[in-house]
């Protein structure tokens, strides 16, 4: 049997939860993600009016006006690190960084999923921040990985200079983004930039490797600019002098055309994107084509409970994320814990990892029930073995996670939940495929791990508004904190007075310094996570993540599904026929 | 001429008239139908001598409109297609996916292209591309009230505010002047919600009677796509159409062409395959507003058969199977006139009052001469269910103008004999005869000459 026998999953959210929970669960996301958007704004804003302005006078365009004209219209840009430095202040002045003075950014341009690299004029002149290196490098490691055109807008007046030892000298270091582009170059990646302004040091190196090079009548691109030039004031020399399109051009053609203004530059970068091989998606999905869940993705908002303690469905979470919310899931009958299958997003197949919540089956003990949430040993072998499956068979793979962690325990420890963990781990850190990893909820210490959190290199890492990343929930933290204060139900033995108050207080303070850890905008700001994304708006970036994985022919194995190993799995686990 | 390599067996998702029409094109073709049937038609005679299953009780929640069960029927009888007919799961894209992911082949359009025609906006975003006229409304979904009201100031009122996921005329109100509108788009919203999950709105201009006519499209999986004309279906009670005719006596000529032309090319840009159907509203200016595609074969299909002398079902069954369409458009004649008249059990002197029970006797209408055709399942002794639409029988006359075709449908429907239950033949014996009808005075809100 070598179809790929889809069902129908989900019901309608009427026969899920009561009108009251479905809007209480609703308004608490909506009320989270209508602050998620007033802070895209206000990182979208950069340095607010007085900048734009300042762009405008100089007869440019904004950054965010340039990627506006690149896309194609009507198509809306899926950023990636939005938040990094969110909040941060940097130098003497206490200056901000929104967005890390860069966009980055999956765009569609003349039907093609790129990734887009710009530097924001709005931001002190596009310079790089601490963190803006590893932010750049980040993006360009996603489209290494999808193998997608990288087109860089090249506006950057170098390293912000009074925090260069946070951005130069490291393994991620300003330089190593040179090193991201010859390896996106070795590796047979279509690189293109355009240089709008000035574009010192760094910023001139960043758009040279690329395979054709823009340049407008205000572009100059200089290893250093007339400021460190001697004499280059009494001869007035300025940097457009040293590093405009007349040399680099025509003398020393570092670039290949020059062009009069910001629109016709990105009128140019668009032909260039049209004469790539078009996108390999609509071969791939055959017959099949997008088709939306049959219940909506927005109702993930009222299904998903902003309380980690409350429980919901997750059969529910994947039929409002797969087409037509059919769902196919491979062996069912194994570590119930954990649900693993193939649904088509966007009409292409993708693999779908979610844990359960609420009670599971125990197969150690029949008729027994215990919590879900957790990996025990079939389900940690269940994700294994179909992570492998997926690898195999060139199936993109997206995890989804709402975890508290491993079990733990005497019965834990002699199954070795230790051995089957980290042959997880070896799979997951030798996948080739792409996987991307969504933090529902909770992704706590080693389940954050198991399901391929970023320290696995998933292609991308989204949370949600109320995701909570950290090594364990701050209770339990606490506890293994004052460990040796506590007895066997983790309450305080001292009967002094003066001391129990003592010890409450610190296991307080450090419940309330993890609760604060586990804000997703904080984990975003220091690149721990690439985005975080409003529920109804997930399916979306799911379905260009899967798209981008299947756009680019021949570079990795993509198996038609009669030859998946998935139907080899199924048929050994489904039992004897 | 031997029939074409298709399918061996094919499942019939339907019942009733639906299933018979269905059948007669698979004998034609060679192909065993199998008729999945509910509890209440098992013992119908249009079964004597098929091959049938059992899909489940008479509900047809539990048997014909239930995706799951039809699929396992149609795998478990060895069937490698299925035609879902029109009704029950014809419409349904999540079936269309979930029969092509176990194997068998849907007749009918890919589950996305059905998929996208269903959904509001982005449909009349397609037609539009195409070259067809819209009914003219908002681009899309409104933003705020403040938006309705502009759009509702540019495109004239009254104005129709419509759900993006609606359907059953909930989340739809009207606002025939400004000062409605804040009200109307509030209470569109806030309805949507409730019924949908979905509080996206539109708007349109609302268009009050005006003609119904629509196009009959097919297209194959290589891109070619042709017509077979218009149909006229103005006459309605209820949105429910009761005569059909083609081509249209009122649709001018360079509209007709125009419109004609305009569908073919919307068909082949959004994919279509197989048979499907343009839903038109002739306005009072004279210009055809697209309004929706049915990604189905229609009940009213007979009408353009008569007069192109194509066989809708078969075509459908060629074009599942991937052969390319076996005709050109060039090669397809459209001659004199096709009428038709639905034949319901219901009592047209008692407010359309369904009425199941026997049919103690049935004759149907001389279709020897190939001027009048009968489309149906009932013989004598049937009896009619209770659980299903009241469609007993489809007759459909033709004649080298409109004048001549009514003049056989009427010498037909006085040969029909049905005794048991009341039918809705006194209704269209005095539509036909009524002057109102015989000139074109009535729109789809007036049934001509009804009541008497």
């Amino acid at each position: 049997m070598t179809h790929v026998p889809l069902v129908p999953i989900g019901a309608p959210r009427a026969e899920i939860c009561d009108d009251a929970t479905f809007c209480a669960h609703a308004d608490a996301l909506t009320q989270r993600e209508a602050i998620l958007a007033e802070r895209r704004a206000e990182v979208a804003a950069g340095w607010g009016d007085k900048y734009v302005q300042r762009v405008h006078a100089k007869g440019k365009l904004t950054t965010r006006e340039r990627l506006a004209q690149l896309a194609d219209p009507g198509t809306r840009l899926f950023e990636v690190g939005t938040f990094v430095n969110y909040g941060e202040r940097f130098g003497d002045k206490g200056l901000q960084s929104p967005g890390a003075g860069v966009v980055t950014a999956f765009a569609q341009i003349e039907g093609r999923w790129c990734m887009v690299i710009a530097n924001d004029n709005t931001v002190a002149s596009g310079s790089w921040w601490p963190r803006t290196p590893e932010k750049i490098e980040r993006a360009q490691m996603m489209a290494l990985r999808l193998r997608l055109p990288t087109v860089y807008l090249v506006d950057c007046s170098g390293l912000f200079l009074p925090e260069q030892s946070r951005s130069f000298p490291g393994a991620k270091g300003a330089g190593h983004i040179f090193k991201m582009n010859s390896l996106l170059s070795a590796h047979g990646v279509p690189q293109l930039a355009g240089v709008f302004g000035d574009c010192i040091a760094g910023g001139g190196y960043m758009p040279i490797i690329s395979d054709r090079v823009y340049m407008t009548e205000q572009a100059y691109m200089v290893i250093a600019g007339a400021a460190l030039i001697k004499g280059a004031k009494s001869q007035k020399i300025t940097s457009l002098d040293i590093g405009g399109p007349e040399v680099h051009v025509h003398a020393s053609r570092c670039a290949d055309a020059r062009v009069p203004d910001d629109a016709t530059l990105l009128r140019a970068l668009r032909q260039d994107v049209a004469k790539l091989p078009g996108s390999a998606a609509g071969y791939y999905r055959g017959d099949a084509g997008p088709m939306e869940p049959t219940f909506p993705s927005a109702e993930l908002r009222g299904i998903l409970p902003a309380d980690h303690r409350e429980a919901y469905d997750a059969t529910e979470v994947l039929a409002r994320l797969c087409d037509g919310s059919l769902f196919w899931e491979v062996m069912p009958h194994s570590g119930e814990e954990m649900i693993c299958g193939i649904g088509r997003v966007g009409g292409l197949y993708a693999g779908f990892v979610i844990n359960r919540q609420g009670l599971v089956g125990d197969p150690e003990r029949p008729g027994a029930r215990r919590p879900a949430g957790i990996l025990y040993r079939a389900g940690i072998a269940k994700i294994a073995a179909f992570s492998r499956a997926c690898n195999d068979d060139g199936i993109p793979l997206v995890w989804l996670q709402d975890i508290a962690g491993f079990d733990i325990g005497l019965e834990a420890e002699a199954q070795g939940l230790l051995g089957f963990g980290s042959s997880l781990i070896y799979t997951n850190s030798t996948n080739q495929v792409p996987m991307f990893t969504v933090l529902l909820r909770k992704a706590s210490g080693a389940g954050y791990y198991a399901m391929a959190g970023l320290p696995y290199d998933p292609v991308v890492q989204l949370s949600t508004t109320i995701s909570r990343l950290s090594v364990m929930e701050g209770r339990t933290l606490a506890i293994a904190t004052y460990n040796t204060k506590l007895d066997d139900d983790f309450e305080i033995i001292t009967q002094d007075p003066k001391e129990r108050a003592q010890l409450e207080a610190g296991m307080k303070a450090v419940e309330a310094r993890i609760e604060q850890d586990m804000d997703p905008y904080l984990a975003a700001q220091t690149l721990d996570t690439d985005e975080v994304v409003a529920l109804p708006e997930l399916r979306d970036y799911l379905r260009v993540l899967v798209e981008a994985s299947y756009q680019s022919i021949g570079y990795r194995r993509i198996k038609n599904s009669r030859i998946w190993s998935l139907h080899d799995l199924q048929v050994l686990t489904a039992g004897p026929r | 001429m031997a029939a074409p390599a298709t399918f061996h067996r094919l499942f019939i998702a339907n019942r009733g008239e639906v299933a018979v029409r269905i059948a007669t094109a698979c004998d034609a073709l060679g192909i065993t139908p199998v008729f999945g049937v509910s509890e209440a038609d098992a013992d119908a005679a249009y079964l004597d001598g098929r091959e049938s299953v059992r899909l489940g009780p008479g509900r047809a929640t539990h048997s014909y409109l239930d995706p799951a069960r039809v699929v396992q029927a149609a795998r478990q009888s060895g069937c490698t297609a299925l035609h879902p007919g029109w009704g029950f799961l014809a419409e349904n894209p999540r079936f269309a996916a979930l029969c092509e992911s176990h194997g068998i082949t849907f007749v009918g359009p890919p589950a996305h292209v059905m998929h996208l025609m269903g959904k509001k906006t982005p449909a009349k975003r397609a037609m539009a591309a195409a070259g067809l006229d819209l009914i003219p409304g908002s681009d899309g979904i409104l933003a705020d009230a403040e938006q309705a009201r502009e759009v509702a100031d540019r495109i004239g009122y009254p104005v129709l505010i419509k759900a993006e996921s609606g359907g059953g005329g909930r989340g739809m109100r009207i606002a025939r002047a400004p000062d409605e509108v804040a009200a109307a788009y509030a209470d569109a919203q806030a309805e949507a919600r409730a019924a949908f999950g979905d509080p996206r709105v539109y708007m349109e201009r609302l268009v009050e009677g005006g003609r119904h006519i629509e196009i009959q499209v097919v297209g194959d999986r290589y891109g070619q796509a042709i017509h077979l004309g218009e149909r006229d279906c103005t006459v309605q009670r209820n949105h429910q159409k009761l005569i059909e005719e083609s081509p249209s006596p009122v649709l001018p000529e360079p509209v007709r062409a125009r419109s004609l032309q305009a569908a073919v090319e919307a068909t082949r840009r959004i994919g279509y395959v197989g048979a499907g159907t343009m839903e038109f509203l002739l306005d009072s200016d004279g210009v055809l507003r697209f309004m929706e595609m049915n990604t189905r074969l229609q009940v009213e299909h007979c009408v353009s058969e008569m007069r192109a002398g194509v066989d809708l079902v078969r075509e459908q069954l060629r074009v599942a199977a991937g052969h390319a369409l076996s005709l050109r458009q060039e090669q397809i004649e459209l001659t004199g006139h096709a009428i038709e008249c639905r034949i319901n059990a219901e009592d047209p002197n008692d407010g359309f009052r369904p009425a199941p029970g026997t049919i103690t006797r049935w004759q149907s209408p001389d279709a020897a001469d190939g001027q009048v055709r009968v489309d149906t399942h009932v013989t004598s002794g049937y009896r009619i269910p209770p659980h299903y639409d009241s469609l007993i029988c489809k007759v459909i006359a033709r004649g080298n103008d409109r004048d001549a075709a009514i003049d056989q449908m009427l010498g037909a429907l006085d040969q029909l004999i049905c005794e048991g239950v009341p039918t809705t033949v006194p209704m269209h014996q005095a539509i036909l005869a009524s002057e109102d009808f015989r000139a074109h005075r009535y729109d789809t809100r007036k049934i001509p000459g009804w009541p008497v």
